[in-house]
């Protein structure tokens, strides 16, 4: 029996590309649940993808080593983790000119090391097989790490004195200061949390996904996961599924065979399902009240 | 008060500065020479009347997004859309000017009404989204960048080609274009009418009540209500102009310079998100953006130039994307609460 | 200092960067085991002083003894430490939270490494909830629960902390009358079992009810300290609010004319949906200074807020120049004729980005006036109407140009008092206009209003500035929880009246002219 499109469905290496296509989103969207639970909004998700991902490429392509790739990758994420911590933060600056800064600059800065260092524009050269994350049959250990990660985050957020803490500062932080809690280290290291998940869905897109950079690494996904947050009401087993939800989405638009719905059509699926996402016609809720205000102790 | 001005320039002076520091660590990195780069540079852009008139010629698109931004951010939104709403510009363009035949004058009139109207719907949906259902404007409209790419590489590609030329839409007619100011060089009409849309928000932002309640909006929207003013109606109407000015970017570009579009819209991919640099630098003001933008478009047309100009014997030289590099330093630096300010402090 | 003071407060200053003088060297003690009356109206520095003690301000000068040593607390948690617990006027709760998550929040018992163990800490309040007969349930989410039960997880906070020493600032302030007595014997319990309870308030009754000694301050100064049994309300009330009136205003007699802002039977809630105005009823004639005194919090604000349309009516009605403007937006309002200097100056009344002259037209931007034929804003004629305000109203500034921001508190505050009143207002409604007002700029306002008066305008004038609303008004009331316990004639009224009005003992009467 001729299925047609819905031939795709019966293929298992659908199912496994959308697992892994879930992983960058819902890693992304997790740290920016824990920095933005705690107060402090990063629009720059999708610069500190890139980055993540592009440093990961870049050791991983010349030592040929997963863990120093892996390394790097981190490094990325806690170096701009503590850049935008100290300016929004410390320095009290504008948090969405930063991050919007910090997506032109991350995209510039890939592109110049695709060109200086492997001569294209397009897509560098798949890095050497030692540099990759081990894939089974298609299925990423990255996967379960990710899940793990959702379930991990929530327990410290719902069960630990840090969760509670963390919570309570972005909720009411002169409360929080007042029960003794130093505000601004809280925030710091949920912020660096945050950035270093989000590399780390750059890592993933890097040494596994495409096992290469290219200009177009991201595509959107760090405002996808901005808006993941929202939609799994900053909690993290939520994220994870709708970061499975949205994984099944791209899956579906890298799937489908040309000519029967226009491609265009096809590929703008993720995005529309973003904005119906964030306006709430799926689900409506509170953010942490203090989110996005600097405090500052009278 | 004219300190206040002067403040700010040296502010936004700094931030340059800064983000071409940064940058010529990069190229340095890279193995070049960044006293060589800036001199290509300055050469490319200025170096002869040819790459004069290039460079102005870059000024009117970036002009243009970046009086989108710098409407939206008097209401204190971040439009991000200029990209999208660019598109839709060229998109309009495109469609009407290929596809519909007109007497001069009318033929250019439609289409930049009709461009307006296409980036203005673009920008004043993320601005209903954001008044009411609360959806983030930076999220919307980058998602709505993309909606629009796909649209109009879609529409690009299957209704309005050229069966002739691969990857290319119908030339426009000769009705609807804007001339060229001189001949051999890509310089149109674009510029004149650019300028004259800065002085044009001007005048709307700071000499009529609509202009004069954006601004208030976006400085004390609850001193604003209280003085009568309808905060959520300021809003959407801001993204909408923003919307229509970014898409005139796209139109320009098509009546102008190429009197087509190619299919993947790469001809004018990156104008909208330059333009957010080039009112963060004009400090969101609508004159101030007309030099920023020529700024902008030296670093357009200087960095093609060092491209050539630094390729020697086949290896090619520094690539474009350093310019967006630079820019998105810049930016960070102007996100920092004024630069003279914490160096004061720091003393 | 006798050993059984467990509170010394000695020589305390504060004295804040712009100048402002809290407290003058203020000596305080507190005997072990005693609840201890803090007496004082606004600005008496009452809340000021606790707060150095619970170490949230660092005092200017002086010293402090905790049970015989010399101590210094430098933040809420080293006060916390030290035994002393604070329950403030506006809550520190997490709304989202639940009861029993805002109680352990800073010290949460863990089992394991990182693991809240909820059951042992649920176990130990629900002990606690025995012994001091605060009941709250444990598992509500804070934003859900009455206003009077929250005031009870403040306490058990402090209690669950181990505080030996409670300070609560204006705890009656939110409470119904039966809460009030359930608080009360709350506090004798606790002072049963040894605790030291500092119960700050400006409630005349209340103190004299629970207190065994009273601390009476006034403009940062120690009045007097008097055993409760001892003193009588009067003598209370004179402390706490006597003085004389140091600026005497020459003024004329008011020649009044008709009623034109008429409240009748007004009842306003507040944030938290509590009656903050209670059936009050009053009237403003043409020509007169009508003030509201009274310690904030008492429903002045929402009161302003409900005439002025920024809050809605519950019940009742407001009538304006003869028209019904019971919750009548703004601009209508201001078409009516009403006139409104604003609390909050910076949040309603003016942009502090905008120039001087941006400034002057808000509100009437629109008006025909100020187009020309295209619809453009005419600069000349703006100049002109700003210049006016600005000469008119004696507002120092170097250019029309000059954004707000730079000008100072006294000259933002003409400027607005200058673009309100070149509307021509029938009624004005002046709340707190004196507010951080440096000493040239208040007497300026004051003969503003004066000169209002004389022009045939109705003034209602709201301030927590007793001396300012006794010298101006020609008839005053004064507001308590909700109502008025008195409307007199300022000059005629005596110390000890206005300090039973203000400490909520009603004097009856209703002074008309």
């Amino acid at each position: 029996m001729d299925l047609g499109i819905l031939s795709i469905f019966v293929e298992p290496s659908f199912y496994l590309g959308a697992l892994r296509l879930m992983v960058p989103i819902t890693l992304a969207a997790i740290g920016e649940i824990i920095a933005e639970r705690s107060g402090v909004v990063n629009i720059g998700l999708e610069g500190i993808i890139m980055l993540g991902a592009l440093s990961s490429v870049y050791v991983g392509y010349f030592t040929g080593n997963l863990y120093l790739a892996l390394l790097a990758g981190i490094s990325t994420g806690i170096a701009l983790g503590i850049l935008h911590a100290l300016i929004s933060i410390y320095l009290a600056g504008d948090q969405i000119v930063v991050g919007v800064g910090l997506n032109l600059f991350a995209y510039g800065i890939g592109v110049v090391t695709l060109y200086l260092t492997w001569g294209t524009f397009a897509n560098s050269p798949i890095i050497p097989k030692g540099a990759q994350i081990p894939k089974f049959y298609g299925f990423s250990p990255f996967v379960p790490f990710t899940i793990a990660v959702g379930i991990i985050a929530w327990y410290i957020i719902e069960r630990t004195s840090i969760g509670l803490r963390l919570k309570a500062v972005g909720e009411n932080p002169r409360a929080a200061d007042s029960a003794g809690i130093n505000v601004f280290k809280i925030r710091f290291f949920a912020t660096l949390v945050g950035s270093v998940l989000a590399a780390l869905g750059g890592v993933f897109l890097g040494l596994d996904w495409l096992a290469s950079y290219t200009r177009d690494i991201s595509a959107g996904r760090g405002f996808i996961a901005l808006a993941m947050v929202v939609f799994s009401r900053w909690n993290p087993i939520i994220a994870v599924f709708s970061g499975l939800l949205f994984g099944f989405l791209f899956a579906i638009s890298l799937s489908i065979p040309s000519g029967i719905v226009p491609d265009q059509v096809i590929w703008s699926i993720p995005y529309i399902a973003t904005v119906l996402v964030a306006a709430g016609f799926v689900a409506k809720t509170r953010a942490p009240a203090a989110l996005g205000k600097p405090y500052k102790r009278e | 008060m004219s300190i206040k001005y002067w403040k700010q320039i040296v502010d936004s002076l700094l931030s340059l500065m800064a983000g071409f520091f940064v940058g010529g660590i990069i190229i340095w990195l890279a193995g070049f020479d960044p006293l060589l780069f800036y001199q290509g540079l300055l050469i490319g852009a200025f170096g002869n009347l040819y790459y004069f008139m290039t460079t102005l010629s870059y000024a009117a698109p970036l002009m243009l997004t970046g009086l989108s931004f710098a409407i939206a951010a008097r209401a204190s939104l971040f439009n991000v859309g200029a990209e999208g709403q660019s598109y839709l510009g060229a998109l309009a363009a495109v469609s009407i000017g290929a596809f519909l035949t007109l007497p001069n004058l009318a033929h250019q009139l439609l289409i930049i009404v009709f461009a307006f109207v296409l980036g203005g719907l673009l920008g004043g949906l993320a601005g209903w989204l954001k008044v009411s259902r609360g959806v983030n404007e930076v999220v919307s409209t980058i998602m709505l960048n993309y909606l629009s790419l796909y649209v109009s590489n879609y529409l690009f590609t299957y209704w309005l080609y050229d069966p002739m030329r691969a990857y290319k839409t119908k030339n426009i007619e000769t009705t609807a274009i804007l001339p060229f100011v001189m001949p051999g060089t890509d310089l149109s009409l674009s510029l004149f009418l650019a300028v004259l849309a800065s002085f044009f928000i001007y005048i709307l932002l700071w000499k009529t009540p609509f202009g004069y309640e954006i601004r208030a909006v976006g400085l004390n929207p609850t001193a604003a209500s209280y003085g009568g003013i309808n905060v959520r109606r300021s809003m959407v109407l801001s993204m909408f102009i923003s919307g229509g000015v970014a898409a005139l970017a796209g139109a320009f570009e098509v009546m102008g310079r190429f009197h087509c579009m190619d299919t993947e819209l790469t001809y004018i991919k990156g104008y909208g998100f330059d333009g957010i640099a080039v009112s963060l630098i004009g400090r969101n003001h609508p004159i101030a953006i007309i030099p920023a933008s020529i700024l902008f478009a030296m670093l357009k047309t200087g960095v093609q130039a060092v491209q050539r100009y630094t390729s020697v014997g086949g290896r090619t030289g520094v690539p474009l994307e350093l310019g967006l590099a630079v820019q998105g330093v810049i930016i960070v630096f102007v996100a920092l609460p004024s630069i003279i300010d914490m160096i004061r402090r720091m003393r | 200092m006798s050993p059984e003071q467990i509170v010394h407060m000695k020589g305390i200053r504060k004295i804040y960067p712009d100048g402002t003088i809290a407290l003058r060297g203020v000596d305080f003690s507190v005997k072990e085991g005693e609840i201890h009356g803090l007496l004082g109206e606004n600005g008496a520095g009452k809340t000021t002083l606790m707060n150095i003690l619970y170490g949230l301000i660092p005092p200017t000068s002086g010293e402090i003894y905790l049970r015989g040593e010399k101590v210094e607390i430098n933040s809420p948690r080293e006060a916390m430490e030290m035994g002393i617990g604070m329950v403030h006027q506006h809550f520190m709760l997490i709304p989202t939270f639940s009861a029993l998550d805002n109680i352990i929040l800073g010290r949460e018992p863990l089992s394991g490494p990182l693991t809240i163990d909820r059951r042992s800490a649920r176990k130990e309040i629900e002990a606690l909830m025995e012994e001091t007969g605060l009941k709250v349930d444990l598992d509500a989410l804070v934003e859900n629960l009455p206003v009077g039960i929250q005031q009870r997880i403040e306490i058990l906070k402090m209690l669950y902390k181990k505080a030996e020493i409670l300070i609560l600032d204006e705890p009656t302030a939110v409470l119904t009358p039966i809460e009030v007595r359930e608080l009360f014997s709350f506090l004798r319990k606790m002072k049963e079992s040894g605790k030291t309870i500092i119960f700050i308030t400006h409630k005349l009754k209340e103190v004299k009810a629970i207190a065994d000694r009273v601390t009476v301050l006034r403009r940062g100064e120690v009045i007097g300290v008097r055993d409760a049994k001892d003193v009588e309300i009067p003598e209370l009330a004179r402390m706490m609010v006597g003085r004389d009136i140091k600026m005497k205003i020459e003024k004329r007699p008011p020649s009044l004319g008709e009623e034109v802002l008429i409240v009748k039977d007004l009842w306003v809630k507040d944030d938290r949906g509590r009656d903050a105005v209670r059936g009050l009823s009053f009237s403003v004639r043409a020509g007169e200074i009508f003030g509201i005194a009274g310690v904030e919090g008492n429903g002045q604000s929402e009161l302003v807020e409900a005439i002025c349309g920024l809050r809605k009516v519950d019940r009742g009605s407001v009538i304006l120049c003869g028209v019904d403007a019971t919750s009548m937006n703004p601009i209508k309002l201001y078409s009516l004729g009403l006139g409104h200097i604003p609390e909050d100056r910076h949040k309603w009344g003016i942009i502090l980005d905008f120039s001087v002259e941006e400034n002057s037209i808000v509100g009437v931007h629109r008006n025909k006036k100020f187009l020309n034929s295209i619809g453009l804003m005419k600069g000349g004629e703006i100049c002109k109407w700003a210049d006016n305000i600005v000469k008119s109203f004696n507002v120092e500034v170097l250019s029309l140009k000059t954004p707000a921001r730079s000008l100072s508190g006294g000259n933002q505050q003409k400027l607005i008092v200058g673009r309100e009143l070149s509307k021509n207002p029938r009624v004005v409604i002046a709340s707190q206009p004196t507010r951080g007002l440096d000493v040239a700029a208040t007497e300026y306002i004051r003969d503003l209003l004066l000169r209002m008066r004389d022009e045939g305008r109705a003034i209602l004038l709201v301030s927590a500035d007793l001396d300012e609303v006794m010298s101006l008004s020609d008839r005053m009331a004064v507001m308590y929880e909700g109502r008025f316990t008195g409307i007199v004639d300022p000059e005629k009224v005596s110390e000890e009246q206005v300090g039973m009005m203000m400490g909520g003992i009603s004097i009856g009467g209703s002074y008309e002219h």
